[in-house]
């Protein structure tokens, strides 16, 4: 018997038909995506049958954290032109911030320090959540820092708790700085966004699942105190069967 | 494919040069691109969140009495939702996996009357104002379970007549738009008897819960419902309700 001959065989696996494909992939991944928002606190929202999508501009989401802690972002006009340049979002966050900050020095008597510099860094903002009283503070820390407070800090996020002022009359007001900074965002420039927050769509809560109703209640409660009784809920997508 | 053969032509002569194929080696490429996909897979969203929309009451009190809208004892029906939560706060899960949310609900006014003195509530002689407890259990093949079978047949009518119009707009008679309209009209329909319902929630019900109590109100096409706060006479209910059924 004669020797069976082997045949050598190459292992050399031509990549280029793989290499187009995820090229392809890699194509449609970078042309669809939008990346997730930097958020300090992780939330699974709820889930509903609501078909109505998250508008991409003029939004104001307030985010409750399950410690009840409350971010703020603001999203102005997505497309800007040279008449509106103050309705963008950056725009709209620096008006709120002077205006809240100084709604805020007026009721309470105090110096919050800000700056016009300090809003140009806040107009950078995309979540924010700090007493007005640290803002100036928060804006000096480098990006790392300002997460690492935000995510970590005890004293993050929009306090709620009451400002108990005298108005111009002799009348005994209550207000607190969540209060303040809605108003702030409401009365800014951008009238569609004040429109779009009039009519609820502009106002999205974002909490968690198992968020006690407690702590939602809080801020509810303020947003009906200032007669934004209409807004709209972050849920996620639900089929009709479950 | 990633190869370039390069052939001399012809015979072959003398001297000529060898027949050489490039390789061009496509692997690192491969790698680097499964990286960068992998990487945007993670960081993107492709499903966008939806929201639903709620209108809370006016905060402002109403002083005048008459200007309070009073819902008929037979088309009131009130939700209080509780959840079971374990020591750390977490939500506690049935066997199925599903969220430990109970509830309460009673038709009309809250029926407290204790004639005999025993320290439980007595059963309502018309049969309002009883509480009951239910479940969010959805759909089954059977049809409607829990606090949606009840809803259900609470706004009978409205959802007859939705289904008369879906079944148009399934076979393709009307339009979608038509569909929508039609349907907002039987809802908002005041000749049919459609339940009023109020979603009271506890302070240690979870956020999900009143976002599934919303969304039931969507599911079986209510009109009228309002989100309230809870009072005494409703923590009252619990407690005897509680009593009478310790194994619950």
């Amino acid at each position: 018997m004669g020797k069976v001959k082997i045949k050598r065989k190459s292992t050399l696996i031509d990549m280029t038909a793989m290499s187009d494909v995820t090229v392809l992939l890699l194509t449609f991944f970078m042309l669809t995506s939008t990346f997730l928002a930097k958020e300090p606190v992780t939330v699974i929202t709820p889930s509903s049958v609501s078909e109505i999508k998250v508008p991409t501009s003029n939004v104001t989401s307030v985010l409750v954290s399950p410690e009840g802690k409350i971010f703020l972002s603001v999203l102005g006009e997505a497309e800007i032109t040279k008449d509106n340049e103050s309705w963008s979002s950056e725009g709209v966050r620096k008006e709120a911030l002077l205006s809240a900050a100084r709604k805020y020095e007026e009721v309470t008597g105090k110096k919050t320090g800000i700056t016009q510099n300090d809003a140009e860094k806040f107009a950078k903002l995309m979540t924010f959540g700090v007493p007005l009283a640290k803002m100036h503070e928060f804006l000096m820390l480098d990006q790392t820092k300002q997460d690492q407070y935000l995510a970590e800090d005890p004293a993050a996020g929009v306090p709620m708790t009451d400002i108990v002022y005298q108005t111009t009359d002799g009348f005994k007001e209550t207000t607190n700085e969540f209060q303040i900074w809605m108003r702030a965002i409401y009365n800014s420039e951008n009238s569609n966004l004040q429109e779009a927050m009039k009519k609820g769509e502009g106002i999205a809560v974002k909490a968690d699942r198992g968020t006690n109703y407690s702590t939602l209640h809080d801020v509810l409660d303020n947003l009906q105190t200032i007669k934004m009784n209409r807004f709209s809920v972050m849920t996620a997508l639900k089929t009709e069967n479950d | 494919m990633a190869q370039i053969e390069q052939s001399s032509g012809g015979k072959k002569k003398k001297g000529a040069q060898k027949k050489m194929s490039i390789h061009v080696d496509f692997t690192p490429m491969v790698d680097m691109n499964m990286l960068l996909i992998t990487f945007f897979m993670l960081c993107t969203t492709m499903i966008k969140s939806q929201t639903l929309n709620i209108s809370l009451p006016s905060n402002e009190k109403i002083e005048n009495e008459e200007q309070q809208s009073k819902a008929k004892n037979s088309e009131a029906i009130t939700m209080i939702l509780t959840t079971e939560r374990d020591k750390d706060g977490n939500v506690k899960s049935d066997a199925e996996g599903r969220p430990m949310n109970t509830i309460y609900y009673y038709e009309g006014k809250p029926y407290i009357e204790d004639a005999n003195n025993d320290g439980l509530i007595d059963v309502s002689p018309d049969g309002f104002g009883i509480l009951r407890a239910e479940k969010f259990l959805g759909n089954t093949p059977e049809g409607e379970q829990g606090i949606r079978k009840i809803l259900h047949n609470k706004n009978k009518q409205a959802l007859e007549k939705i289904d008369e119009q879906k079944k148009l707009w399934r076979e393709n008679k009307i339009t979608d738009e038509e569909f929508q309209k039609k349907a907002k009209e039987i809802r908002n329909d005041s000749t049919l008897t459609r339940p009023v319902v109020i979603i009271k929630a506890t302070p240690e019900a979870s956020w999900e819960s009143v976002i599934t109590a919303l969304d039931e109100m969507q599911i079986n096409q209510i009109s009228r419902y309002q989100i309230d706060n809870i009072n005494q006479v409703d923590s009252a209910l619990i407690l005897d309700y509680l009593a009478k059924n310790p194994n619950k």
